[in-house]
């Protein structure tokens, strides 16, 4: 029965064998037997077996690829996830104050697909919710979507009652809405959001084009966490001061509007920057009237006088004249039919800083006719006044320049009209003036000096630069721009009355009126401007609407308001050597201890 | 024998079996808890958002100089009020005004304290 040659199963039971072997080698054996397999007798089992799971994982894997290559059916999850506003990096000012960020807010959605009773939800709804319209609601639960918004941002207590009414196909969400916690304040740098927290304007927009808006639409989940706060180089405590200010000034001179700024000279970071009237960016509605544009941005208007400041840089630079040379103001300026006159006629020969005090624009004509049409456009280009200034924000204009530009073209450019910039634009370009002579492109975002002047290219020589910082100087102490001389600052500064064009023709009796000035005028660091439209003359200003009693007063304002904000301590010292490159080329120094100031 | 090698075996499987489950919840017990820490971590992090946009709106320099214009009557300050430090008079010499007064009126010997009984031998009223 039992083939003896076999080798037997040791359970067996075995007759011919000992019939009580030792416990230790039973165990062993029973062991060895356990792992063993009788390749012979069980190979048709294990084919068997083989098969069944090979059948198995076949199947498995069928399925997978089956549903891999299934399109994925629009789960609620991730519809909402679309739909939802994606968080937004904060910004920030330059001191770290929060000048937007983000809170989360609840919203209704509901799924129309599964609404039983469609009008009666309409009904409860708009009776929670009563600006929500009601037939707009009905018609977007009737759509074959699987999701829709009901109202997105409501409060709390909106959010208990609309749960209370216990609609199914009704929930929530939460969601990332945009605040601005300080209104009107930098509101034409910040810009503003859309409802789905992209970036529209100012820079939000800019911060959505650094990538923020890509990785959104490509539908990646960004963490709020891993989003580092934006800096501007704005100060807020400074662009709130300066705002008021102008708000004052405008209310005062009953103007149409007005702006003000501050750029650092050194780095090109705009500090502080106003332009009324204005919006508010949590409810960014009437934000798009042309009324309300950021008027040193994308307005451009004829900088009246201010632009001498360049002519005469011009002039200088390509040693034209010096500041001994005497520039003739007899008579007005005869070009073809026109003439040119002088606000401030003197009736004689002016010297260099007597044509800047007395803001002549015949001598300033005079001084552009020595370098000569081709010579000043290319100044001027190099000055970066006659293409499109690009800042961080993505509103800019064009400037407005002459298609033919001739001889009396550059003459009345010389004195700032005929030529439309944006004023940030000559604040950039005044700016390197009083820098030392670096183009220095302005920035919205904090940015060291190395940096900035890292790629600022020379426009003028330092000595240039000196002489019209010494230029403006002398015109703050006895010139037009007397209203801006606040004791302890040395500031030095330039008005700028432009007569409006009204259909084609100048107005006498509107201006458009600007003001720059720098402080200190020995180691600048500030650069401020203020423009005004259409300033009321008043009995206190004798009936002038010039500059220096409008925009002039504005600034002289908010210098002494916010010297101390930007951490410009008041000298009670007149600085000794105030302009050493050019006492060392022997100009005399008119800032005389003896005035007391 | 075989019996208890069953049983012993039995246990040494139904042991560990246990042990790995008791992990395995407590794990997930862990993991939930995780889950709900992280849920109010981020609804902390949003209140804390929320009083941070709060903060930075009643703070706003508007705001705030409205509040101090009504309630606060301070100036500005000007050129005058500043003074360079070495304006600053000379610091005058140290004058002890309360001493001098009591020697003045003569109490300027030292007193006796009651409690001071160490000394009080040394004191001038117990040396009559």
């Amino acid at each position: 029965m039992i083939d003896p040659m076999e080798p037997l199963d040791a359970t067996q039971p075995q007759d011919n064998k000992p019939p009580r072997a030792s416990l230790r080698t039973r165990l062993a054996q029973s062991m060895t037997d356990l792992l063993r397999t009788r390749i012979d007798k069980s190979t048709w089992r294990i084919r068997l077996v083989a098969m069944g799971f090979a059948c198995l994982f076949g199947i498995i894997g069928g399925k997978l690829v089956y549903l891999g290559f299934k399109p994925e059916p629009q789960s609620l999850r991730r519809a909402a996830s679309e739909a939802v506003s994606r968080p937004r990096p904060e910004i920030l000012d330059r001191n770290g104050e929060v000048l937007a960020t983000d809170i989360k807010v609840m919203s209704v959605f509901a799924e129309p697909r599964r609404i039983i009773d469609k009008d009666e939800a309409v009904e409860l709804i708009t009776a929670v919710l009563p600006d929500v319209n009601a037939k707009e609601l009905r018609e977007r639960l009737g759509s074959r979507k699987g999701f829709v918004w009901v109202k997105r941002g409501i409060k709390p207590k909106e959010q208990e009652e609309i749960f209370r009414l216990g609609l199914p196909g009704i929930g929530f969400l939460p969601e990332n809405k945009r605040v601005y916690p300080n209104g009107p304040v930098a509101a034409h740098v910040l810009g503003f959001t859309n409802v789905d927290n992209i970036g529209i304007a100012g820079m939000e927009k800019h911060i959505d084009g650094l990538g923020l808006g890509d990785l959104t639409m490509a539908g990646f989940r960004i963490d709020p966490a891993d989003l580092k706060p934006v800096r501007l180089s704005l100060d807020l405590r400074v662009t709130h001061a300066i705002r008021d200010e102008l708000e004052k000034g405008i209310e005062r001179f009953k103007a149409k509007a007005g702006a003000a700024a501050i750029l650092d000279v050194n780095t090109g970071e705009v500090i502080a920057l106003a332009s009324l009237p204005d919006y508010d960016p949590n409810n960014p509605v009437d934000a798009l009237e042309t009324t309300r544009i950021n008027r040193l941005n994308v307005g451009v208007y004829e900088m009246g006088s201010t632009f001498k400041a360049i002519s005469i840089a011009m002039a200088l630079e390509a040693n034209k004249v010096n500041l001994n040379s005497r520039v003739d103001a007899r008579e007005s300026l005869r070009y073809g039919k026109f003439t040119i006159h002088d606000f401030h006629a003197q009736h004689r020969v002016l010297t260099v800083p007597e044509v800047f005090t007395y803001s002549s624009n015949i001598g300033t004509a005079r001084m552009a006719l020595m370098v000569g049409v081709e010579g000043h456009k290319a100044f001027l280009r190099k000055m970066g006044q006659l293409d499109r200034l690009r800042t961080e924000l993505p509103e800019s204009a064009d400037p407005l320049v002459p298609r033919r530009w001739g001889e009396l073209n550059t003459i009345t450019i010389a004195f700032g009209q005929g030529l439309n910039v944006a004023p940030l634009q000559a604040m950039m370009a005044v700016g390197a003036l009083s820098n030392g002579g670096q183009l220095i492109t302005p920035t919205f975002l904090k940015r060291g000096e190395e940096e900035a002047r890292a790629n600022a290219p020379q426009v003028v020589r330092p000595e240039v630069s000196e002489a019209l910082r010494y230029l403006m100087r002398i015109n703050a102490e006895k010139g037009s721009a007397r209203t801006v001389d606040i004791r302890g600052y040395f500031v030095g500064g330039k008005t700028g009355t432009a007569d409006k064009i009204i259909r084609g023709r100048y107005a006498k009796d509107r201006v458009f009126t600007t003001f720059m000035a720098i402080a200190p005028a020995d180691k600048p660091r500030y650069l401020f401007l203020t423009l005004m439209d259409e300033p009321q003359a008043l009995p206190e200003t004798q009936g002038y609407r010039t500059a220096a009693w409008n925009s002039g007063a504005v600034t002289g304002k908010i210098i002494e308001r916010v010297a101390n904000m930007l951490n410009l301590p008041p000298r009670l010292d007149l600085p000794t050597q105030p302009f050493p490159l050019l006492a060392r080329l022997g100009f005399g120094f008119v800032n005389t201890p003896s005035k007391g100031n | 024998m075989l019996r208890y090698l069953n049983v012993l075996s039995v246990l040494a499987l139904v042991g560990p079996a246990i042990y790995a489950y008791s992990i395995k919840y407590e794990t997930m017990r862990y993991s939930a808890e995780i889950v709900k820490l992280q849920h109010s971590i981020e609804r902390e992090n949003d209140r804390m958002g929320i009083l941070r946009a709060e903060w930075a709106h009643l703070t706003r320099p508007g705001r705030v100089q409205a509040l101090a214009d009504r309630h606060l009557d301070m100036q500005a300050v000007s050129v005058d009020q500043v003074v360079k430090a070495s304006d600053l008079p000379e610091r005058a010499a140290r004058v002890d005004t309360i001493g001098r007064k009591l020697e003045l009126l003569g109490l300027a010997e030292p007193t006796f304290a009651p409690n001071d009984k160490k000394q009080g031998a040394t004191a001038p009223a117990s040396n009559r």
